[in-house]
């Protein structure tokens, strides 16, 4: 109870570098935030890219239909293939018009669909690490033309993720230096303020983690606090932004809030908790050798 | 009660604090420490609180050895030793109850004690009607007071006085020494450090002289006059 009468005093007596504080920590927790979300999606996505990944083998255009079914089953014959599909040329091109849009369907109306595509076999590798291998022997296989292989871009976009996710990180960690700084530097003010208090204390006998204790405390509240905010901007930011980024990502699903509210508010609360602590801890340890 | 064993206190700074200092204090003395500036009186004080370790020797106040005593042990320590300051060290946002109070709440007394001991020790130090004023309405002398009120409130075996007169005139400083004796007849142990020759005088109690870190002198009933052996 003392602790506590005590902390809030403090918090309420140096009001400013109290708020510098609480907005500095919820800064640094909303990013800590974007990049836990940015990070759950990434994986997610990358979960379900691997879940698309797939070569497309095109056939070349002279080939029979007899031609194409030979090429179909000797491609689900390469080893780790899980599953073949064959598109017709036809059926490319009413995928592709489809895929356009029908702004565009004027364009197209006196094209001949046959003339303009090739035919072609998706395949579904069992193990996405021997797509090139898959690529490989798919192109032994006599009248296919080409094998484009999506893995490639993937890998490029997951690596462009992961400098993004270091990027991020490393950003944050600027900031969780700072704002444990900053923490330190409102709680020496408290210290500061009561250093009279501190030395009488420690005269008459009471133990460190006594006198540790309300400096701490209002540490943690400060943590709470920006813990908090920074919860409530990402939780209503996170569903506005997926809300309008849905449109674009079709291919793939972001998370909704409600699934990661879990580990992303309790990380931050964790985080502010401990930057708190840790700041006011290390704030008040010079002034306990009395 | 309190045990130098050629204690020696070197600083930082290679400056010898005390030299080989050896005295026993016995519960229930009181006991003035003298001597110039720099003679190593602070030092032998904060010895007692533990504030200071010596280089080599042994200081062991109420059975314990306060050299090897651990850090995080050490508040049980002051628990045991009250300290009255020339500058009181009262807080001032604080009435006089409440600066007294807060020696026992910092140890986490009950409550229901510090009811029932805070105004019994207000009393004993004559500030009982004063109890709801703040510092800077009182005298020097009853800041004083509230001082060795918030020394003694948590019943301590020894007392160390740090020049608790050097503040006062001699009137106030009379009552002062009045207080300190009578608490010293109740059984407390009373180590006082002092510049003034008439108190030293007045008491005819043990004097124990420091001089460049070395004890020149240790008499019972002794007097203050620094040169005599200087």
């Amino acid at each position: 109870m003392y602790s506590l009468k005590t902390a809030l005093s403090s918090l309420g007596r140096n009001a400013v570098m109290t708020i510098a504080s609480i907005v500095t920590i919820a800064c640094c927790l909303f990013l800590f935030g974007v990049f836990l979300l940015f990070a759950f999606n990434i994986n997610y996505i990358g979960e379900q890219v691997s879940s698309q990944c797939e070569l497309q083998a095109y056939i070349d255009e002279n080939a029979s239909p007899a031609d194409e079914e030979r090429i179909l089953s000797e491609i689900n014959s390469i080893d780790n293939v899980k599953s073949v599909e064959f598109e017709s040329k036809e059926q490319a091109f009413e995928n592709y018009k489809t895929q356009l849009g029908a702004e565009y369907s004027e364009y197209f109306r006196d094209m001949n669909g046959s003339d303009i595509l090739r035919s072609s076999v998706k395949i579904t590798p069992d193990d996405l690490s021997r797509v090139n291998e898959i690529e490989q022997n798919a192109l032994l296989v006599r009248g296919v033309a080409k094998v484009v292989n999506r893995e490639d871009i993937i890998r490029k976009v997951i690596s462009a993720t992961d400098l993004i996710k270091f990027g991020s990180l490393i950003a944050m960690l600027i900031l969780l230096i700072t704002a444990v700084f900053i923490i330190q530097n409102t709680i020496k003010l408290s210290v500061h303020a009561r250093e009279d208090e501190i030395h009488i204390m420690k005269f008459v006998g009471a133990t460190d983690s006594f006198i540790r204790r309300p400096f701490m405390l209002e540490g943690i509240i400060v943590g709470i606090i920006g813990a908090s905010i920074a919860i409530i901007v990402i939780s209503f930011g996170y569903t506005a932004v997926v809300g309008n980024v849905a449109g674009f990502l079709d291919i793939f699903r972001l998370y909704s809030f409600g699934q990661l509210a879990l580990p992303v508010a309790g990380g931050l609360m964790l985080f502010g908790i401990i930057m708190g602590s840790f700041g006011s801890r290390t704030a008040v340890r010079r002034h306990l050798k009395v | 009660m309190i045990e130098f064993r050629s204690v020696t206190v070197i600083y930082d700074n290679d400056i010898v604090g005390l030299e080989n200092v050896s005295f026993n204090i016995e519960e229930g003395e009181f006991v003035f420490l003298v001597g110039k500036t720099g003679a190593g009186k602070s030092s032998a004080i904060k010895l007692l609180t533990g504030e200071l370790k010596p280089y080599a020797g042994d200081v062991i106040v109420n059975g314990i050895t306060v050299n090897t005593l651990k850090n995080r042990k050490l508040p049980y320590l002051r628990r045991s030793v009250g300290v009255v300051f020339q500058d009181f060290r009262l807080l001032p946002n604080k009435t006089v109850y409440e600066n007294v109070a807060f020696a026992m709440e910092v140890v986490r007394a009950k409550k229901k004690d510090i009811r029932r001991k805070v105004p019994t020790i207000l009393s004993l130090v004559g500030l009982s009607d004063r109890a709801k004023n703040y510092p800077n309405e009182l005298s020097g002398g009853e800041q004083q007071r509230v001082c060795i009120a918030r020394a003694l409130v948590n019943s301590p075996a020894i007392v160390i006085a740090d020049e608790p007169t050097g503040n006062l005139d001699v009137e106030t400083a009379d009552e002062i020494m009045k207080l300190l004796m009578d608490i010293n007849k109740m059984g407390t142990t009373i180590v006082m450090v002092t510049h003034s020759e008439k108190i030293v005088n007045d008491a005819h109690k043990r004097v124990i002289q420091l001089e460049s870190g070395v004890v020149v002198r240790d008499e019972k009933e002794g007097g203050y006059n620094l040169d005599v052996l200087a």
